[in-house]
């Protein structure tokens, strides 16, 4: 197993190393002059070659890649043209909630997705089947933008005044103060690496008002999620869905399930005990596969419900044209996303004997 | 000379099988699945439609009517007008030719550039790895931030150098069909190693077929199936996508009305003008439907383990 773990780490490196320079090669995209692209019109002759000297853009295009590399393995992802902020604090204040958010919609997508599966296979061709999977095969076509306005129409203007209403865009109603954990705590000469964490974890409202004993923000903050938490969670969902029925049936199939019968244990015994636990492979594999595509999807549920995540800001760049947050953005996503497709694969190795026996 | 008994007419029934080849069966095959029957007819009746469509609706999509914006479906404009009068219905058919076409287009580089890597993976093995490493890396990239990002900083210069309906076009074909030809080259690569290893190959090698031929003539057909599967999954993704990055302002300018772009514009009056919103919804959705449905009728109808 570890031979396949070191493996697996060893494979990542090359894709790093090729994300890295597809990013670098991104500055190369930008049209006209970089200096001027990178920190506007109004740049003067003067900042723009001190900017070229310190970024090395007169150096050998390997020379350069060098110091870009150099510079983003040190966490240096250079400031934002707009805010003037380092790209790093933007991205530690912004990923939390892309991370509230997908974990969220993960959660429900998996819980909600295998019930459905196991009840459309308990009652295999059924009209409870049925509807489950015209609702699965409609969640996997129906675009997430296209639900996304949906929803938001129904639950904020159609159900207006109703107890169904749902705030359509936003992470808190107005006016509500948000502590951040230490200062809630009283912690606030806290440093190092504690403090990193819980300033990452005071970005995600509903864990810090459930740590900080602030219901109302928990609460709100929840309310809040419900719309664009379900959005993203719907085509997990529905492949969740179709593949624990697909595996549950096949699984069912095979003989020892008519030993166990044979033997007299009951349906729910067999089903629960026996078939399930042997399906469950290949709907993890599915699980880890969508955690992949619900960061994509959160971009777009980001944009339509407001929320100032990775997403959001990546896309609010992208028409503004802040190169340097583009990159950086750019780069951490793609980092993101590595890691944890590793993490899936490293997963498999824990549950399947065969892997982690070979 | 009268001879002239009547000879016995001799009828021979002949029982001739009837010729059955293989895309017949698959054809039988497509037919029980009532979905993929379903799919089919809705993907035709919409190709139709937006191909005849602007020919029988004869409304100008980008004509301006002020006087008339914002008017909610009725009988003079089925599907309402925008907020420039512009009638909606016409916008739909126009903007669909352009949604289907980009599916199209996408899914043949996409097709074309997947099966040449896996036919070359699966056939030469000195290449094998690389270009597997290779798939891989494109599909550790996260898709949708990366062609966000490339289409924004590429579309001026090519909407400056080709055009702005042209550029546009080509650059989110281009930027699609390059994200989306792995799963055709690992399904590919998959099928020429296991074809590769059958006896009617080896016999072909042994009578002194050359390499090309092999290729051409033995394997590729018999991965064929499993190549109009991925190409049928494809053309919804690459729809998924543009309609996708038009909603999100980047795909197609504002006067190219892809269904994507339809919604990017309705996004902004969903209270007041909803239906600008819901028909290219709709139709989006529609139509991924019917392509899904189609792609698992034909991958059961394809596949002869899968034949009753």
């Amino acid at each position: 197993m570890i031979a396949y773990i070191l493996r697996r780490i060893v494979l990542a490196i090359p894709v790093m190393i090729g994300i890295l320079f597809l990013t670098f090669l991104l500055s190369r995209l930008i049209p006209g002059d970089p200096c001027r692209a990178m920190l506007g019109e109004k740049a003067t002759q003067a900042v723009c070659d001190a900017f070229v000297e310190r970024t090395g853009l007169n150096q050998p295009i390997p020379v350069q890649f060098a110091y870009y590399f150099g510079r983003a393995v040190t966490g240096d992802l250079g400031e934002s043209l707009r805010f003037g902020r380092p790209v790093t604090d933007m991205l530690m204040e912004r990923l939390p909630v892309t991370v509230e958010l997908a974990l969220l919609s993960l959660l429900v997508a998996t819980f909600v997705g295998m019930t459905l599966g196991v009840v459309a296979a308990y009652w295999q061709n059924s009209p409870i089947d049925a509807i489950t999977m015209v609702f699965a095969n409609l969640g996997v076509s129906v675009p997430i933008f296209v639900l996304g306005l949906l929803a938001a129409y129904l639950f904020a203007v159609a159900f207006k005044d109703t107890p169904f209403a749902l705030p359509p865009s936003g992470r808190l109603q107005p006016g509500l103060i948000v502590k951040t954990i230490p200062e809630a705590w009283g912690m606030e000469d806290l440093g190092g690496l504690p403090r990193t964490l819980l300033d990452f974890l005071s970005q995600m409202y509903v864990v810090n008002g459930i740590l900080t004993l602030n219901w109302k923000v928990a609460s709100d903050a929840a309310r809040h999620l419900i719309l664009p938490v379900f959005v993203l969670a719907t085509v997990p969902m529905s492949i969740i869905a179709r593949m624990t029925r697909s595996s549950l049936l096949e699984v069912m199939t095979l003989d020892y399930m008519r030993t166990a019968r044979a033997k007299g244990l009951n349906e729910r015994h067999v089903v629960f005990r026996h078939a399930m636990r042997n399906s469950l492979l290949p709907v993890v594999t599915v699980v880890g596969l969508s955690l992949g595509g619900l960061l994509s999807g959160a971009v777009l549920t980001e944009t339509i419900f407001g929320l100032t995540g990775v997403g959001r800001t990546l896309f609010d760049a992208i028409t503004s044209r802040d190169y340097i947050v583009i990159q950086g953005f750019t780069l951490a996503i793609a980092f993101i996303y590595v890691f944890v497709n590793l993490l899936v694969d490293l997963s498999y190795a824990v549950l399947d004997p065969r892997i982690r026996l070979s | 000379m009268t001879a002239t008994t009547a000879s016995p007419t001799l009828t021979v029934k002949v029982v001739q099988r009837k010729h059955r080849t293989l895309w017949g069966d698959a054809w039988i095959q497509f037919r029980r699945n009532r979905l993929a029957v379903f799919g089919l007819i809705v993907l035709v009746a919409l190709i139709l439609a937006v191909a005849a469509g602007p020919y029988v609706y004869r409304v100008d999509p980008k004509h301006i009517d002020i006087m008339a914006s914002g008017e909610a479906p009725s009988s003079t404009h089925p599907f309402g007008t925008d907020d420039l009068g512009r009638d909606l219905l016409a916008r739909n058919l126009y903007g669909g030719r352009i949604s289907l076409a980009v599916g199209f287009a996408a899914m043949l580089i996409a097709m074309t550039f997947g099966t040449t890597v896996g036919l070359l993976s699966g056939f030469v093995p000195r290449l094998d790895n690389f270009l597997m490493r290779f798939t891989d890396m494109m599909f550790a990239l996260p898709q949708l931030p990366l062609l966000l990002v490339i289409s924004s900083l590429l579309q001026d210069t090519l909407r400056r150098s080709l055009g702005q309906e042209l550029g546009a076009f080509l650059l989110v074909v281009t930027v699609i069909g390059m994200f989306g030809w792995m799963p055709t080259s690992r399904i590919v690569r998959g099928s020429v190693l296991s074809i590769k290893r059958k006896e009617y190959v080896e016999a072909a090698v042994n009578v002194g077929a050359r390499d090309n031929s092999i290729m051409m003539r033995h394997i590729l057909p018999n991965v064929f199936g499993s190549i109009i599967v991925a190409a049928t999954l494809e053309i919804a993704a690459a729809i998924l996508t543009e309609s996708t990055l038009s909603f999100l302002g980047l795909g197609f300018p504002s006067d190219v009305p892809t269904w994507g772009r339809l919604l990017y514009e309705g996004k902004d009056f969903l209270t007041t003008m909803p239906w600008i919103s819901f028909f290219p919804g709709l139709l989006i959705s529609l139509t991924i439907l019917a392509i899904n449905f189609m792609g698992d009728g034909l991958r059961d109808a394809l596949d002869p383990r899968q034949r009753q």
